[in-house]
Formats: C-alpha cells, structure tokens, sequence
C-alpha cells in the first residue's frame, strides 16, 4: 500500500490579511492553548437539512466558538435559504448558489466554486478549512481550493464505503486525491479510520478517530410517557435500503406473532417504506405497527420517550448516533454488529446481533425476556452513564487538538503538491489531477489579478477572539442602536 | 463637508459628498467615475470589426447598417437606464428617506420612503456574482406589524461603494434615525 510520504517542505505565501488574529503560527507547545483559529466548515450538507453530519458541523461549530475560535460555515443554497445567514452565537454560514446535482451533493468542475470559495476565505481571514463527508463534492472542491490557495486542510469521513463496485472505486480515487495531500484526517470511529485509510491509501499516523456526541439536554427519558401494558419497539432511521429495513419487514411478523402485546413506532421517510406498509397490510398489523413518516429533530425525543426498546438494523454504519440517543433516552439498545458500532456503546447498555432476521429476533427476544422479568436498568441510570461517555466539548477539545497539530505544518507548494499527487495517485489519475492542480493555480491567479485580496473587505467577525458580537452583549447599556457599533 | 475619496467593489474611485442640512437632515451623494470615452471608442470599434467580419463573409450591407444602428441605440440605453453618475441618499429626521440616481443622460429617478414604514437602516451582506460584498439597505416594515420586515431596500445599487464608505453613511444615518425615535 502506498503510503504518504511526509517530505520537509516549504510553505507558499499564504494570502495577506488584514486583521492581526489571522497569523496563527504556533512556537511552542505551551502556546497551543492560546492560539485561536480562524476555521471554514464545508460540506453540501447542513441545515436545514437533517441529518448526522449535519448536526455533527453544527455542534461542533457552537463548540469551538464556545472555545474562542472563529468559525464559518459554507455549504449550499437550499431553496430560498440563499445568502448569509447567522445563527446561534455568531456561527455565520454562506449558503452558495451553487446547483445540486444529486442527492444534496452539488455538481463539481473543480473551477466554478473557486471565486466564491476563495472571497470567503479571504475576507474571512481563513487558517483551516474543514471539509466533511467524503460524499459532498463541495466538501472536495474546498480542500482542493485551499490548497491552491496555501492554507492548512483537515477532512472529516463520516461514512463507511465498499471496495469493489464502480461507485466504489470511482468514489476511492477521488477521495485518494483528495486526501493525498491534506494535513490531517478525522474519522468517527476506528472502523472508520481502518475503511478510509485503505480506500485512499493513507499514512494511518495523519488519521484521529474522534467520535460523534449527542447532546444529552436533547435526548432525556421520560418513563411516564411509555405504557407500560405492552412492550414498544422504536425504530427511528431513512427507510433505506442500508438501514436495513429488509431486515425489519421480516423481524415485524415474527416478533407480532410471538407476543401479542409487542408494537412498533417506526419513524422515518424513504423508499423501503412501501415494504414495512406491506408487511403491515399482509400481517394485519395496522394497530400495532405504526408508521410516523418524516420526523422533525425537535420530535426524535418524544418519540423515543415511548419505547422500551430501540431497534437498528443498519448493514453499515460509520458511528451510529441513533443508538447513542435511544440510549440517552433510556431505552434498552438491540443492534447489529457492523461498522463501528460495535465502539460506540459498552456492552452492558447494548445487545449485539448480526446482520440477520433470526439474530435480531434472538436478540430481541434476550431484552423482551429481561423486560418482563424487571431485570434492567432504570432509564435514569441508563442516560446517566450515556451523558458521560460522549460529549461535543470533549469533541470540540480533540480536535482543537488536531488543529492545533495542523497549524504547525508546511502546506505543500504546486511543485511539491504534484509531485505528491503523481507519485501517490497513480500515472493516469495522478497526471489528471496534477494538470487540474496546475489550471486551478493559473485560475487562482487569474482571480488574483482580476479582483486582488485588497479588494476584498475584510469581514467582520461575528465569532472568534474578535468577535463583534460578543463585543456588543457586553457593553450594551441601552436598547437604542448605538452608531458606533460597525468601526 | 468636503469630498471624500472611496473605491468601489471593483477598485474604481468614487467620492462621498456628505452635508448636513441641519441635526435632523443628512444628504449623502455617491459619485461614480463619468463615462469613458476611451470604453465607448473600444466597444464600438468591436461591434464594428465584428460586424465587418460578418459582412466580409456575407457581403451583405444590412449587417453594417445594422451595427451602426445597435451601436447607436445601444448607447443611448447605457447612458439612459444603466451609467448612474451619482447616487443620492437623503434622511430627513421627522419625514423619511429620498433615494435619487442621476443617470449619464440627465434623467432621475427619485424614491421616497416615509418614516412610519421605515423599521431601519442596517449593512448587510450579499453574495453579488463570484464575490461576496456589503451593501446599506433600508428595511421596510409593515405600519400594522411593526416587528417584520416587509422587505429591503438596497442603497447605492449602482455605486456599490465598499464596506468603509458605508459604515460612514450607516453611522450618520444611525444619529439622525436615533434622534427622530
């Protein structure tokens, strides 16, 4: 396996700024603590959507602004939600009019993003793009842009990927590319890292494992609100065939007609839902199989509440966030054996099964057993020793770390960077990609001369050492609008 | 108060004439550089050989015609609907706000914003083309829901004057609208 090779290199002339926090170099160690970054989040994916990388940027984000970091995010325009926007304490997002091709994932030429890509790292005084999820083509464009532009890259995977199929392999190399030459990498589970270091022929010493976090203020239990004369089974997950809900269709019949006092709450939205309505058709299920649709992040919990078991039957699965949540909502886990969620929980809060209707139903059949003899944990206890294990402080701590790391290290020059991606990428796609590398250089020129860094009003920060924002809170004295406040 | 010397988005210089009429009236005017007589040769000469390349090809004489003609027409709607020379906000404590552009031509077009529908006066951000840029920009509320925004509207469309020319625009425009409050 070709490993990164970590040549003594020097660092190109990273783009003037204007405001004095811009130039985090760090000495010494001692200092790491005091060094406040200026980060760019990207990704195609953030809010409003919904999801596990989602809610992972977002908190993440709040996190280090809570530590003093300036952070951005820049993803795309989702419908009229277009512009710049702020949200919770000062986190300002950039929403692109860049088009969607598939999926929330937007269309790449590796150039058409560049102007409006560079304009925020400059104006926003940018030391560390953050890219995240190996899916989002707005997520590769940055990390490549960055590059070009001399500035220090970390890359965040939060999916497992297969080897074989041409998706597969085509998805490999771009990550291959793309990964060849930035500073660090993030993955949220060992599992994790073990797939990415493989797919994209990694150095593993550049590759951290930082899991995911649930907020548990978010996910409480509640034990008044489950009744109590019948044992419900929650399922909350895409009804997607990776979810594994061919795995549910069969579990839903065979468990009904074991226990008459057995129901399931399924919520999600998908294109398995015809199978689980199906099933319910065929079995006559419709009282005790009920199918709740999409759901609202605000309303995960109140259906949670209502269970005493929760269900996931994912075929793969990086790091699964809703195990952790049912989990924080005191519910007794059952779970299957794949990717990395055999790290996620200890043993004792989840019940482990393969990939199958018959070693889910077993597994199923141990906790339903446990339930009725009494022999489990209080929901109280339950989210007690899950409120501990993980939190986004300590997220947002492990990888300041990272940054902390990434800061000190040279950014590669063109020569240096095509020499890398060459040797490392292979003849054809390393040649591909080194001629890209080179036209996007000339573009970033062009953009250069066309309109230069001076042009570009610095913005002002509404988070971060700096922050305007935090200025205002503390000297407001009166609810008129004070002139003085944009200096 | 004497000219004052901004730049533009894109780099050109324009100046801010500010006056103040009296505690309660501000004129603020934004001047852009005058049409270039060196950009009027070089367009035209364009559509020109451009044309005549067509007419080479061709031989046919209505393309010449037709290209003195565009290029006449072409320039009377530049200097008429799109070269602003100069931009005017005026504020007016107890009254409102007037927007004025003066186009290349001579004509004006004139805006007048009442001080009930006026919610505020804010800087706001945009991403404009490839670039990201601030623009001033009055909000407009509804007189029978004071808390929304109706909807906004931009100053110095024309100009675009960069972000330090507008923060003395916004915190002049901030006392006076301070004061009629």
């Amino acid at each position: 396996m070709g490993h990164r090779r970590r040549g003594h290199t020097h660092a190109p002339k990273t783009p003037t700024c204007l405001n004095a926090h811009s130039s985090n170099t760090v000495q010494h160690a001692d200092h790491e603590q005091s060094v406040k970054h200026s980060i760019c989040m990207v990704s195609d994916f953030f809010y409003p959507n919904m999801g596990g990388v989602e809610s992972h940027i977002y908190q993440l984000s709040q996190c280090l602004i809570e530590k003093g970091h300036k952070v951005v995010i820049a993803t795309h325009a989702y419908g009229d939600r277009r512009g710049i926007r702020y949200l919770t304490n000062g986190l300002k997002v950039y929403y692109l009019p860049l088009q969607v091709m598939y999926n929330q994932s937007t269309s790449t030429t590796c150039f058409h993003s560049l102007p409006l890509l560079r304009c925020i790292f400059v104006r926003e005084c940018i030391t560390i793009v953050h890219a995240h999820s190996s899916f989002s083509a707005m997520a590769h464009d940055a990390l490549f842009h960055a590059k070009t532009m001399g500035l220090n890259t970390v890359f965040t995977d939060h999916s497992l990927f297969g080897f074989a199929d041409l998706s597969s392999v085509l998805t490999n190399k771009l990550l291959t590319v793309s990964l060849c030459d930035t500073n660090h990498i993030v993955c949220v589970s060992y599992t994790s890292k073990e797939n990415t270091v493989l797919r994209a022929t990694l150095d593993p010493e550049i590759v951290s494992v930082i899991p995911n976090a649930v907020d548990p203020t978010d996910f409480t239990p509640d034990p008044c609100r489950r009744d109590n004369s019948k044992i419900t089974i929650v399922v909350i997950s895409r009804l997607v065939y990776r979810k594994g809900i061919d795995l549910l269709s069969g579990i839903i019949p065979e468990l009904c007609g074991r226990h008459p006092d057995l129901c399931f709450l399924i919520g999600g939205e998908g294109p398995k839902r015809i199978i689980l309505e199906e099933v319910r058709e065929k079995y006559q299920l419709h009282d005790r199989v009920r199918l709740l649709g999409a759901l609202d992040h605000k309303d995960v919990r109140d259906v949670l509440v209502q269970g005493h078991i929760f269900l996931n039957t994912s075929l793969t699965e990086a790091f699964c966030m809703a195990i952790v949540e049912g989990a924080s909502c005191g519910l007794q886990v059952v779970s299957t054996r794949v990717g990395g969620i055999p790290e996620v929980l200890p043993n004792e809060l989840v019940t482990l099964c393969g990939p199958s209707v018959c070693s889910l139903c077993d597994g199923l059949e141990t906790v339903i057993k446990k339930i009725r003899s009494g022999n489990v944990e209080s929901p109280a206890a339950i989210h007690r020793k899950v409120r501990t294990l993980y939190t986004w402080r300590n997220v947002a701590e492990r990888t300041e770390k990272v940054y902390n790391r990434v800061c000190r290290e040279p950014v590669l020059p063109l020569s240096a960077r095509l020499h890398r991606l060459r040797s490392h990428c292979g003849a054809v796609a390393g040649s591909i990609f080194s001629f890209v590398a080179v036209i996007n250089f000339l573009f970033l020129l062009f953009l250069q001369w066309l309109r230069p860094d001076s042009l570009i009003d610095v913005a002002v920060d509404a988070s971060g050492p700096h922050s305007r924002l935090k200025q205002q809170v503390s000297h407001k004295t009166s609810k008129t609008a004070n002139p003085n406040d944009l200096t | 108060m004497a000219d004052e010397e901004f730049t533009d988005i894109n780099g050109n210089w324009i100046s801010l004439d500010c006056q103040t009429h009296s505690s309660f009236c501000r004129e603020f005017t934004v001047t852009s550089p005058k049409l270039s007589l060196r950009k009027v040769m070089v367009y035209t000469c364009c559509v020109w050989l451009f044309a005549y390349a067509v007419f080479f090809f061709t031989q046919n004489t209505a393309v010449l015609s037709s290209a003195i003609i565009l290029t006449l027409v072409g320039m009377v709607i530049h200097i008429h609907f799109v070269k602003v020379d100069h931009e005017t906000l005026l504020i007016i404590g107890s009254l409102g706000v007037q927007l004025s552009s003066s186009y290349a031509s001579g004509r004006e077009s004139t805006t007048f914003i009442e001080m009930s529908k006026l919610k505020d006066i804010v800087i706001n951000e945009a991403v404009y083309m490839h670039n990201i840029i601030y623009y001033l920009c009055i909000l407009i509320k509804d007189p029978a829901d004071p808390e929304t925004v109706t909807s906004v509207v931009p100053l110095f469309q024309s100009s675009k004057p960069r972000l330090n020319c507008l923060i003395q625009v916004y915190k002049s425009c901030q006392e006076i609208l301070a004061q009629s409050r």
